[in-house]
């Protein structure tokens, strides 16, 4: 536990400038990725197997809750699609890693010029979701019960 | 800014192995993954949303035999890139080779299990029921 507190501090305080940043920000949108991911995998193939449960599951996930953390999701794609598009470039292109901080914030530039719209959308349709249902007399954060 | 002047850089030719074929099937799943998974988080939560999904819109899309392709390639080129990026991780932080060995066998099985789950229930999806 005492080495991934300092896995963790470490990973933060190392001053390897925009380098480090995209790193760690690569890392850990790649594993929120992957978190994600290894749920809507199995989640998804519920539709085949249990639809009443897929119903159920999907219900859940339009909580204002897993709404939020939809556009975290969208984010990390996003920023993770960016940089790793760079990473790759700059792999095969090793003549052209003296430019690598400026493709760094140019992934950085990218990514906020296309996230930040998506962003705000995603943001409001919670609320335009939540408004419907409360016309509706119900609620959107209430859990529906779980399928028999 | 400094600019490197003088800057060498050499291209070596590696002999193949099982971590350079991963390393080159991290960039090859990425570029795919910029077009597939891209497209995907778009078309899915930005164009479609997930207040609309329901069992109804799951028997629409894939009614598609295309659609049910591109989500099978989605599928297998994203969880294997995910899962070895996990493992990549891991090796920087778990420094015992007993260790390593264990997490690589339990990634492997979580990977074939979700990869066989999950595409027999794209391939055998009926939309009629």
């Amino acid at each position: 536990m005492s080495t991934l507190s300092l896995t963790i501090r470490e990973s933060f305080r190392y001053r390897g400038h925009s380098g480090q940043w995209s790193w760690l920000a690569h890392r850990i949108s790649g594993l929120g990725i992957l978190a994600f991911l290894s749920i809507h995998v199995w989640e998804t193939a519920m539709a085949n197997y249990n639809p009443a449960f897929y119903d159920w599951i999907v219900t859940v996930f339009k909580n204002p809750f897993f709404g939020v953390g939809e556009i975290f999701l969208v984010g990390a794609v996003l920023y993770h699609a960016f940089n790793g598009i760079r990473i790759t470039i700059l792999d095969f292109k090793p003549e052209w890693w003296q430019y690598q901080a400026k493709t760094a914030k140019f992934a950085w530039a990218l990514f906020l010029i296309i996230f930040i719209p998506l962003g705000i959308y995603l943001f409001l349709a919670i609320g335009t979701y939540c408004t419907e249902l409360a016309g509706e007399g119900s609620s959107c954060w209430a859990i529906p019960p779980f399928p028999g | 800014m400094t600019k490197l002047t003088g800057v060498t850089h050499r291209k070596v030719q590696v002999p193949s192995n099982k971590e350079r074929t991963a390393f080159l099937f991290m960039r090859l799943s990425g570029v795919f993954l910029l077009f597939l998974a891209v497209s995907h988080v778009l078309v899915q939560h930005v164009v479609n949303s997930v207040h609309d999904l329901d069992i109804q819109f799951v028997i629409e899309r894939w009614s598609s035999v295309t659609i049910r392709g591109i989500d099978l390639l989605l599928l297998f080129f994203a969880l294997i890139h995910g899962v070895n990026g996990l493992r990549n991780i891991l090796e920087d932080y778990v420094h015992s080779a007993k260790a390593m060995k264990v997490i690589n066998v339990l990634l492997v099985v979580f990977l074939v299990i979700s990869l066989i789950f999950a595409s027999v229930a794209i391939i055998t999806f009926n939309p009629g029921t």
